[in-house]
């Protein structure tokens, strides 16, 4: 993500110009602010000084959040062209419409997902109106497959992705569980655990999971 | 009794609790609450056994940044800057969105962006000036549908290297329509619009860059009538139609 010869965009408030497009050798920019990087800075940190419109913290939400919000809208559409699409257009308009975005009322990423949501709503029923107009045009009736509902792809999205960040050994428990199709006593044994203490993970796991789905998938719109 | 214990509700949905005594049974039959929180916890142990990964190696985020930058930095210099407040995340259509009646296509912007940015540095430059005249690459014959008249002809050419689809047609439109041409791909899910037919029924069209060395199945060429009613879709009402060589 550091191109040294890529437009550097400043913010100022209510507006974004471009400062400089020459070429430049040092890593990243001086931020002006109390954080002077942002790959280090929590979701919470990262919220903040986005919605302040600062433009180095929009490139570090970018960089932590475009692979979870490009695979949201690449599996919903089956169409990589139109994953990159939704993804910019979340990244553009989340960054115009920033002074919408509220730290007290959830994650950023949760917006970040509403946004995302809303885009691929609005692009699937554009496309069943191309396709039936198409197949009226053409005459071709070609049965659609009904697709899995928006909101339990990206649940599932958002669950692998928190089921990988969970710490050890809770993450490795649920993932054995979940993605290996393991039992409770075979993990136990495989990682060397008191049965009771992996069900117990287990439990604190499940109960951590339902927080961040309804945290992450639930912003008020 | 009181609610279930959230660890005994999460217990359960993981299939690892003690079985349900007859009073916590009798309570989940008549609490609604616990039956609720019951199945958000079991359809949560359901979907995270499907897992959907993110693979961010595959994700060209690359690209995407500098389509991002782009157009962050055109509507900064562009003279009339909307303030950021004014758009909402749902934003509604605007007149700009409506003419996409083909989505998919829309990625010729990052094409484009990527072009402003020099990341494409002299594509097309060896064929620029290497033909200086009109050579026809293929043909069909356009036939009218059932309830239409006119005939003619569709012809893909290359003009100096540059892909164009000449369009001709011997019947004049109904007075009250106008005509477009369209090319529609043989999967029968999209079509791309080229343009509106004069009513001599002659004109040639420049390809889009996306069809530029083959037509990728889009090979139906169509011309619609259209009601001067403002809406960019197809008008389900086809004047004639043909299919150009694969
Ligand atoms: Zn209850």
């Amino acid at each position: 993500m550091t191109q040294s010869s890529s437009a550097r965009i400043v913010a100022v408030p209510g507006r974004v110009r471009v400062f400089s497009v020459v070429d430049d050798a040092r890593p990243e920019p001086e931020v002006v602010g109390e954080h002077t990087d942002w790959g280090a800075a929590s979701e919470a940190e990262l919220s903040m000084g986005f919605a302040r419109g600062d433009e180095a913290c929009l490139q570090e939400v970018f960089r932590r959040l475009a692979p979870l919000i490009y695979t949201i809208a690449y599996r919903a559409l089956d169409s990589s062209s139109d994953g990159e699409e939704i993804t910019q257009d979340v990244f553009v308009s989340a960054w115009r419409a920033r002074d919408n975005y509220q730290v007290e009322k959830g994650s950023l990423s949760g917006w970040l997902i509403g946004i995302t949501r809303h885009r691929i709503a609005d692009r699937q029923r554009a496309r069943g109106r191309d396709l039936r107009l198409v197949q009226a045009v053409t005459n071709t009736s070609d049965v659609q497959v009904q697709p899995e509902t928006l909101s339990t792809l990206i649940d599932r999205i958002v669950l692998t992705e928190e089921i990988g960040r969970l710490p050890h050994p809770r993450g490795s428990i649920l993932q054995l569980a979940f993605w290996e199709g393991r039992s409770y006593p075979q993990i136990a044994e495989q990682l060397d655990l008191p049965l009771g203490t992996v069900k117990s993970h287990a439990r604190r796991a499940l109960r951590h999971l339902r927080t961040q789905l309804t945290e992450v998938t639930s912003w008020p719109t | 009794m009181a609610h279930l214990s959230p660890d005994r509700l999460a217990d359960s949905a993981l299939g690892i609790a003690d079985p349900l005594t007859a009073a916590e049974k009798n309570h989940l039959a008549s609490c609604a609450e616990c039956r609720s929180e019951l199945g958000e916890l079991s359809r949560i142990v359901d979907l995270g056994r499907q897992p959907e990964h993110v693979t961010p190696q595959r994700v060209p985020t690359d690209a995407i940044w500098q389509s991002i930058q782009v157009q962050l930095a055109s509507q900064a210099t562009a003279p009339a800057t909307t303030e950021p407040s004014a758009e909402p995340p749902p934003a509604p259509p605007t007149i700009a969105e409506l003419p996409r009646r083909t989505p998919r296509l829309r990625s010729w912007f990052l094409v484009a962006a990527a072009a402003v940015l020099g990341l494409i540095i002299g594509a097309g430059i060896t064929t620029v000036a290497v033909r200086d005249r009109v050579e026809v690459t293929s043909s069909t014959s356009l036939e009218p549908l059932p309830g239409q008249t006119g005939q003619g002809t569709a012809e893909l050419l290359r003009d100096r290297g540059r892909p164009e689809l000449r369009v001709q047609i011997d019947a004049p439109p109904r007075p009250d329509r106008y005509r477009e041409v369209w090319l529609i791909n043989t999967d029968g899910q999209r079509m791309y619009p080229l343009g509106v037919l004069p009513d001599d029924g002659r004109a040639t069209y420049p390809l889009p860059p996306a069809l530029a060395s083959q037509l990728e199945g889009f090979n139906i060429v169509d011309v619609s009538i259209e009601p001067y009613d403002g809406d960019p879709a197809h008008s389900r009402e086809s004047q004639v139609r043909g299919v150009l060589p694969a």
